[in-house]
């Protein structure tokens, strides 16, 4: 018995080289890996991704330091205020089916619609500020978040959607009216940053989605995985 | 008649009026009570806005009133405020009157009355209390709306240091509500079931972004809170005003710190002038202008307020204008006649006033510092004469004013620099001189230091050295030397010249250095002294010389071994007899040689003194190269005369010796020293620098030795170096030496003329022997066909006796000597005493002996006696048909035998087949031979021949 278990051994691993020499001699005609042409939304959404990614690391940093300018409580870790005046503010949260059920259309155009208000409110943010040096912060971000919008707005023309249209007249804006007490103002601050971070994880999720969507068929990736473990 | 009717009715009215008006100012005193009071709330500032009018009054009439006012919280009989409020009050006159609360005014209820009284002394029967209006409730609560929760006030903007009031209102009864300021949590008082106070005091500044309080429900998410905002507003620091030209005033300030506003509030300032009332409101935030009125206007009060959202600040100046002068830098200045020592500075000051005086300061700077400072007063235009310059020397000079009468401030300096002309070097140059004979000639190097800056008084064109022959006095010699050189060659002859040294600038000639020159360079042998530097020096001093000195000059050179050694030299004065010679150019390991000279009166310099020394002395820098010499069993000599010690970095005091040795003592003479390498050996010690060669004694033959030699100077040995290995010889060797070389040579000697000699030595000591079979009888034999005819083999004979005898000594060695390595043990020997009778028939067939005969063999075998030999050998040797291919040596070897050798021959001829040739022996062994056939041999007459024997030397060698 011994012997006859040592055999396919051998065999597997003759066998794996053998598959991987066909698979290399046929890797031409893998048509995911044929690049030449047009490379499609992929590499687009990739680099969303890690923009998404980048932004949110950017903003720990700059909520942080923004939230102690602030001051008590808004810079406690445990601090959660209701919404009172941050209904306009784009929500991240949804259901999770929800969430699921969400084509890659309207997936793209909640995104893009979320950061083109939150990127109002964020311009709002920075010409409040008093210290020139979180001034320059939330100039960078906002700068870098400008990106992000531009970068889904690719992605979106490269799947053939349509940019959607803001209404006239809904641009949203940061004017504290009378009634706007200074600490609403405060905890709208506090909500605008929060909600951006977590549309920021949202934004995280929804693009490796889509990138699991537009990644190579499956024997590409068996191929790569194979060579990797030989 | 309408115009008429309406003019009738008016006046009509009028009348009524009047007359009503009169009746009741004059029946009873009237009430003037304040009516339609309305009162209004600013939530922003927490103020109640209080207005009403007085009714009653006359049309025109103007009245001071007075008027009370009471303001009750939470119930009217709470009243918290009570104020008289005066006016003049006109006929249906809005009136207002504003009260600030400290308490937020929607944290409680407030209610308002008031009452008037004429305060007028035109009607004192008025003076009296009105009645009070009826209470004005303000509630704002009221008008809240439904939030469950309110924190007031909202965003409240306050001074650092002020009592703010914070409450909060809250409609849920079954909550508890917590309160925090910058996450402390605050206590307050219960004003009623639903609002809480909190008193603040001293507020902080803690951010820009204001001081946050909010209050939050112990169950639910509900919060609700407030900013606020603390501003710190200082008084402007360091006001002052100045005038430079009589027309505009200059005021300044330092704005206080104004923290804690965002942006949108700023500070203004106003100046406000308070003798002319003028005002103005400044553009900049620390300076601002203020016209002079031309109306001659002496003293001014100036009154500075910054202003912000929340209030105000001033600051005040009062003061003369007169003293508050600060004049402009002065004009026009110049340095005018400017010669080697004085100069004069002019200048124009501008106007401060027809009858003013300015002070003006004068300063004079050379090489950077201050040398003269002078005050001098000026209406409009300055003068001074600057004294006591150097000449050819740069200066600057610089001036400014301010009013002399009323000091205020300086006016800048205005600064000129200048020149001062040259004058004739004030010095005579320091002078010396090196002298050396060169074939005949002295030649002379003069040499001389350049003037200083103040000795030069110019620049130095050239020198100019005249020589004096004092031999021939009317003989002089003058050269012109340019500037840059210090110093210069002359050939003399031996004569004595005194030479005059003067340096020359543009304007003249400095005085004179004499030096004189004999024939004698006065370089007489003088013994050196050494001389101990130090950090500071060398200190050098020497004895003094009995008179007619003039002075002394100690010399040396700053860099010793350089071809231009750069001499330097130190004047001193008659009665200085030490010095102390210092130079940064001296270096550590260098050795330095001075020479004091005494200066005679005829100004010839004398050698007085030598000194050597070094500023720091150092460790020998290498060590000598030593040679061994004289090595004997016991000791051996060490030498190192070509060692330098004079160019090593310090004086070389001795020697230091290190001997290692297997020996645990060391010997007489040295002591046990550790090496840095922790090794332990024999020093021995030479103290004197002078001893070049050593004698290592007391040694043990046959002994290793290893020997290392270092210099040592005050500071310490040389460099470790590499060991010297030695091995003592022994004892006994030179006498073997002696012995064991001439027999060597002897030896090789006998061996050369061996080799020279070697054939006839051959000849002697081991003639060749010739072989049978090799012979050429041989071939002859084989040519006649005969094969019967053999070689004679030992093992035919059958010897027929034995004879054991004693060879002699001589004859075996000869034996053993010629052939050594082929034993003879078989010996036929013809014996007489052994034959007794005619034995049996053997017969040797011996070709050599019997070849005379072509038929007829011979027995070889011939039994001869010695003395019988001779007719024997006769008889073979007189064969004529004997074959002349034997040898003549051979022939000869046979005639020369000796009597008692005679027997050898024959055994030679047996022997060689057997043992001298093996592989040689005939393979058809020769047959016995037939007694008939011997008979034949046996021709030779019986009474010569001896019967057969055989002589059996050697037993044990029979066989071979």
């Amino acid at each position: 018995m011994l012997p006859a278990a040592g055999e396919p051994a051998a065999g597997d691993s003759w066998g794996m080289l053998a598959c991987l020499c066909a698979v290399l001699w046929h890797l031409p005609a893998v048509p995911a890996l044929n690049r030449t042409g047009d490379p499609g939304p992929g590499p687009s959404i990739q680099k969303t991704y890690d923009l998404t990614r980048y932004l949110e690391h950017q903003l720990r940093s700059l909520a942080g330091t923004y939230l102690n300018y602030l001051g008590p409580p808004f810079n406690e870790p445990d601090f959660n205020p209701p919404r009172l005046g941050a209904e306009t503010l784009p929500r991240a949260t949804v259901n999770l089916d929800v969430w699921r059920s969400l084509n890659d259309k309207l997936r793209l155009t909640q995104n893009y619609e979320a950061y083109s208000h939150l990127l109002c409110y964020l311009r709002g943010l920075d010409r409040q500020a008093a210290t020139a040096e979180l001034r320059r912060s939330l100039a960078h971000f906002c700068t870098s978040l400008q990106g992000l919008l531009g970068s889904i707005a690719g992605v979106m023309a490269a799947l053939g959607y349509p940019l959607p249209q803001p209404l006239p007249g809904t641009e949203p804006t940061r004017a504290p009216g009378p009634a706007h007490s200074d600490f609403l103002q405060k905890m709208d601050d506090f909500w605008l940053l929060k909600e951006l971070q977590t549309w920021l994880w949202r934004s995280a999720k929804d693009f490796n989605r889509l990138k699991k969507k537009t990644q190579p068929p499956p024997a590409a990736v068996t191929l790569h995985l194979e060579a990797h473990g030989f | 008649m309408a115009l008429f009717s309406a003019f009738q009715t008016t006046f009509l009215l009028a009348l009524l009026s009047l007359k009503t008006y009169q009746s009741e100012v004059l029946s009873e005193p009237l009430s003037l009570a304040p009516e339609s009071l309305e009162v209004s709330i600013d939530s922003a500032r927490q103020c109640l806005h209080l207005q009403w009018s007085v009714h009653n009054l006359a049309y025109h009439q103007e009245l001071k009133m007075v008027f009370q006012i009471e303001i009750s919280r939470i119930k009217t009989s709470n009243v918290i405020w009570v104020e008289n409020y005066s006016t003049t009050v006109k006929r249906n006159q809005v009136l207002r009157w504003s009260w600030e609360s400290k308490l937020p005014l929607e944290c409680a209820k407030h209610s308002v009355r008031m009452r008037g009284a004429v305060d007028d002394a035109q009607v004192p029967e008025l003076r009296f209390w009105s009645n009070w209006t009826s209470w004005e409730e303000v509630d704002v609560q009221s008008s809240l709306g439904h939030d469950p929760l309110f924190v007031f006030p909202k965003d409240k903007l306050v001074e650092e240091g002020s009592n703010v009031t914070i409450c909060y209102v809250s409609r849920s009864h079954q909550n508890n509500i917590s309160c925090y300021l910058e996450g402390v949590r605050m206590h307050g008082e219960q004003l009623d079931p639903n609002v809480c106070v909190f008193h603040l005091k001293n507020v902080p500044f803690v951010r820009e972004t204001g001081t946050n309080i909010y209050c939050k429900a112990d169950q639910g998410d509900l919060i609700k809170g407030i900013v606020l905002f603390v501003s710190i507003f200082e008084e402007p620091k360091d006001f002052s005003c100045e005038t430079r030209d009589l027309k505009t005033l200059n005021c300044t300030w330092a704005p206080g710190s104004d923290a804690g506003l965002l942006t949108q509030l700023s500070q203004s300032y106003t100046l406000f002038e308070s003798f002319s009332g003028k005002k103005t409101l400044c553009k900049h935030k620390s300076w601002c202008n203020w016209q002079v009125s031309p109306d001659s206007q002496e003293m001014y009060n100036f009154t500075l307020t910054a202003e912000n959202y929340l209030r105000k600040r001033s600051v005040h100046l009062l003061f003369n204008l007169t003293h508050r002068v600060h004049p402009m830098a002065p004009f026009n200045v110049f340095v005018k006649n400017v010669s080697a020592t004085n100069a004069t500075m002019t200048w124009k000051v501008h106007s401060i006033g027809n009858y003013s005086t300015l002070l003006c300061q004068i300063e004079l700077y050379g090489e950077g510092k201050v040398i003269q400072k002078q005050n001098v007063s000026v209406k409009v235009n300055g003068k001074h004469l600057m004294k006591k310059l150097e000449p050819s020397t740069e200066y600057a000079a610089q001036v400014r004013c301010a009013n002399a009468n009323h000091f205020w401030k300086w006016s800048e300096w205005t600064r000129r620099n200048f020149t001062t002309a040259e004058a004739a070097p004030s010095e005579a140059p320091d002078v010396w001189r090196n002298m050396k004979s060169v074939q005949g000639h002295c030649v002379v190097t003069l040499f001389w230091k350049p003037l200083s800056k103040l000795q030069a008084n110019g620049k130095i064109l050239f020198y100019n050295v005249v020589l004096e022959n004092l031999d021939r006095p009317s003989t002089l010699k003058l050269l012109s030397i340019p500037a840059p050189a210090n110093g210069t060659e002359l050939t003399l002859d031996q004569c004595s010249y005194q030479i005059h040294v003067t340096a020359n600038n543009s304007v003249g000639t400095s005085p004179a250095s004499v030096i004189a020159v004999s024939g004698d360079p006065g370089n007489k042998e003088v013994e050196e002294e050494r001389v101990k530097g130090t950090e500071d020096g060398f200190c050098l001093s020497w004895k003094p010389q009995p008179g007619g000195v003039t002075g002394y000059v100690v010399e040396w050179c700053e860099r010793p071994g350089d071809p231009l050694c750069d001499l330097q030299w130190k004047n001193l004065g008659p009665n200085t007899t030490s010095t102390v010679v210092s130079s940064d150019a001296f270096r550590p390991g260098v050795r330095y040689n001075f020479r004091i000279y005494g200066i005679s009166t005829e100004r010839i310099p004398y050698l007085l003194e030598k000194k050597t020394g070094y500023s720091q002395e150092l460790v020998p820098s290498d060590n000598p190269q030593v040679l061994m010499s004289n090595l004997t069993s016991y000791s051996f000599t060490l030498s190192w005369k070509d060692y330098a010690a004079e160019s090593q970095p310090g004086f070389v005091q001795g020697y230091s010796l290190y001997l290692k040795s297997k020996a645990a003592r060391c010997l007489p003479g040295s002591e046990k020293a550790v090496l840095s390498d922790d090794s332990i050996c024999c020093k021995y010690k030479i103290d004197n620098p002078k001893q070049k060669t050593f004698v290592v004694e007391n040694l043990q033959p046959a002994s290793f030795y290893e020997f290392f030699l270092t210099p040592y100077t005050s500071v310490g040995e040389g460099p470790q170096g590499a060991f010297t290995k030695v091995t003592t010889p022994d004892e006994y060797s030179h006498i073997l030496i002696r012995i064991i070389l001439p027999m060597i040579f002897s030896i090789l000697l006998i061996m050369i003329l061996c080799y020279l000699k070697s054939q006839w030595m051959k000849e002697k000591c081991y003639p060749d022997i010739p072989d049978p079979y090799k012979s050429s009888v041989l071939s002859l034999i084989k040519s006649k066909e005969n094969p019967r005819l053999t070689i004679m083999n030992v093992k035919d004979c059958i010897p027929d006796a034995i004879e054991v005898i004693n060879k002699q000594e001589g004859t075996r060695k000869s034996l053993t000597e010629t052939e050594p390595t082929k034993p003879t043990y078989l010996y036929l020997l013809p014996t007489e005493k052994s034959h007794s009778g005619p034995g049996p028939c053997i017969c040797f067939e011996n070709f050599t002996y019997n070849q005379a005969a072509s038929d007829s063999v011979s027995c070889g075998h011939v039994p001869v006696t010695p003395k019988a030999q001779p007719s024997q050998l006769g008889l073979l040797t007189s064969s004529e048909n004997g074959p002349k291919a034997l040898g003549k040596n051979y022939v000869n070897s046979l005639g020369e035998i000796p009597a008692g050798e005679t027997n050898l021959n024959y055994v030679s001829q047996l022997a060689s087949p057997m043992c001298g040739d093996k592989s040689s022996l005939p393979t058809n062994p020769p047959e016995p031979a037939l007694c008939s056939e011997y008979k034949t041999q046996m021709a030779i007459p019986m009474g010569l021949a001896s019967p057969p024997s055989i002589t059996l030397l050697d037993e044990g060698e029979h066989d071979h």
